[in-house]
């Protein structure tokens, strides 16, 4: 069997980001994680492995060459290969044409199972998975907190749906986007980052990927990125005042709804 | 293609669900300003008094009202989607980023090889065509992003994005037999409600928000209660996420859900990045904290510095007053 996982790597909480002054592009601080969603996916794919006979998981990213060091981190993890699909000087803002190329790739290296995370914490789009889905006509399950993948080529599936949960039988291949609570992504071992340090990544040209989804150049983008700008500020807070909580509790509801209008 | 403007509408408890008014109400707005139709469509059963709510916001609203479309499947509502978009040709589509759209959406947009975006909050209607704008990096950066409009667009929004309008007059509705299709690889097992019947999370006006200075599960029932009076919801961080107190349906934060109600009050929370990057959006936040220096203060309109066990009671029983005045 083979588990194909669809990675993202995004700039951290933490990262700092600046917008250019013509606000057309942003400058990035050197800080890159695995889509936290995408680590639920990762784990998923080795739980898979260990217990079934004869699983390989195969990890792929749309990204620039950076995205490397999180491709090693699946790796460390217990991923078997990895393959970089380099988005330099390409399209990216558009998620029909990253869906096209993955999809492309998923159909040129085979497999039963794809999963990903439900979306990504910098676009938070959670366009890509039923997107890659669409195009391969796969079934798929979006939100996934429980998976049992049995040899028969079944999978039964716990997912959110709005208000609740759903248990669904679904047929391979399919693909599976994960939500929290799938399971507890490990922590590489240091033999896992030894290995990972030694596998080679392979770094693929989109335009040697077949995609019969429609095209994939930067001139098909539907999507124009028109400016950046940040966030309207918030004035200073106004810390309220009171000889006791009882008052203080009193004219903070005074202030929300004197002042605030929200009462 | 028209130039026509179609809401997708949700439905919760068999009635349009706010976050679809909201949408019904910026439809409105761009119908207008493309002197076209608002069409909106609702699939499900049992909806005759919800589309008649429906009917009071936009021109045409088309519903499929079968047994077969109780229960949601992005097969068979995406078959019945598409069957209506094909015969109907709007210029844009407008639905909600929820649980739902975000997982019938994109599998209609590859389908229709329809422009996409994705958890908008707001629109710019000024000049030419429609721009849309999308915070990116949990709220750090907001885009303004242009959707060619050669083909149909797609566009998904948060809930509490946009104000909802008065009530019209009542438009058609057009009952549509769509047939819908299931996939055959996949077959439902079981479903069950986990949430009660309180409001969404993303679509509350009110949330009062939990975090570790909480010290314990037994201690939400305050906030519990103050969210039940408001007609709220209570929300949590992820450390109380973490510590098991609340489920996961709770909470806010990146890692949860991210809401923008017109009061958000936070309790007990140290204000971590990934927290404020689910809530910033928040019309008026009041952060409640013993400790001055909290980062929450630095993202809040008004703060309380003193023990929130002390403040907690008297602040419900002054919240009840209020909405006994009312």
């Amino acid at each position: 069997m083979k588990v194909l996982v669809f990675m993202k790597q995004v700039a951290d909480t933490e990262a700092r980001i600046i917008i250019s002054s013509d606000q057309k592009t942003l400058e990035i601080e050197n800080k890159y994680v695995v889509n936290f969603f995408d680590e639920f996916a990762v784990e998923e794919a080795i739980r898979i492995k260990e217990s079934l006979k004869d699983v390989e998981i195969a990890v792929c990213t749309f990204a620039p060459r950076r995205a490397v060091e999180a491709l090693r981190t699946t790796i460390a993890m217990g991923a078997d290969r990895a393959f970089l699909i380099d988005s330099t000087n390409r399209e990216t803002d558009d998620p029909l044409i990253v869906s096209r190329i993955l999809a492309g790739f998923a159909r040129k290296e085979g497999f039963d199972i794809i999963l990903c995370g439900r979306q990504a914490m910098d676009d938070e789009s959670a366009n890509v998975g039923p997107m890659v889905a669409e195009f391969l006509s796969l079934p798929h399950v979006s939100h996934v907190v429980r998976l049992s993948v049995t040899d028969a080529g079944t999978a039964e599936v716990v997912s959110e749906i709005e208000g609740g949960r759903r248990v669904s039988e679904v047929s391979l291949p399919a693909l599976f986007t994960a939500q929290k609570g799938l399971n507890e992504p490990r922590v590489p071992l240091i033999t896992g980052v030894m290995k990972a340090m030694k596998t080679e990544i392979a770094i693929v040209d989109p335009a040697a990927i077949e995609t019969p989804f429609g095209p994939i150049d930067s001139e098909a983008s539907k999507i124009t990125v028109l400016s950046y700008e940040l966030p309207a500020s918030r004035p200073a807070v106004r810390i309220i005042d009171g000889a006791s909580p009882e008052e203080k509790a009193q004219n903070l509801v005074k202030a929300l709804k004197d002042e605030a209008k929200v009462l | 293609m028209t130039r026509d403007v179609l809401v997708f509408i949700e439905c919760r408890d068999s009635m349009p669900r706010k976050a679809s008014l909201e949408l019904l109400s910026v439809g409105r707005d761009m119908a207008s300003k493309f002197s076209s139709t608002l069409l909106a469509v609702m699939l499900g059963s049992g909806l005759k008094e919800a589309a008649d709510v429906v009917s009071r916001y936009a021109d045409k609203t088309i519903l499929v009202d079968n047994g077969s479309f109780a229960d949601y499947g992005w097969d068979i509502y995406g078959s019945a989607l598409e069957e209506i978009l094909r015969k109907y040709e709007p210029m844009i589509v407008l639905g909600t980023s929820s649980v739902t759209g975000k997982d019938l959406f994109p599998r209609m947009a590859a389908r229709l090889q329809a422009a996409m975006v994705s958890d908008a909050v707001g629109v710019d209607l000024g000049g030419e065509g429609v721009k849309i704008k999308k915070p990116l990096f949990g709220g750090k950066v907001i885009s303004w992003l242009a959707p060619s409009s050669d083909s149909t667009v797609i566009v998904t929004f948060r809930p509490n994005s946009f104000a909802v309008a008065d009530a019209g007059q009542r438009g058609d509705i057009i009952e549509e037999g769509a047939a819908g299709t299931r996939n055959p690889a996949m077959k439902t097992l079981s479903s069950e409600k986990t949430g009660s019947v309180k409001v969404d999370l993303q679509e509350a006006d009110f949330i009062i928000c939990g975090g570790r200075g909480m010290k314990s599960a037994e201690h939400f029932a305050v906030l519990d209660e103050i969210a039940d009076l408001m007609g709220g919801r209570t929300g949590a961080s992820r450390t109380v996420i973490d510590s098991k107190w609340r489920e996961y349906d709770d909470q806010i934060g990146k890692s949860g859900k991210t809401v923008s109600p017109k009061l958000y009050i936070g309790c007990g929370l140290s204000g971590a990045l990934h927290h404020i990057m689910g809530m910033d959006t928040s019309r008026v936040i009041v952060a409640i904290n013993k400790d001055p220096n909290a980062p929450i203060f630095q993202y809040a309109d008004y703060g309380i510095v003193d023990d929130l066990f002390a403040v907690l009671p008297p602040l419900r029983d002054q919240l009840k007053k209020t909405r006994e005045e009312m």
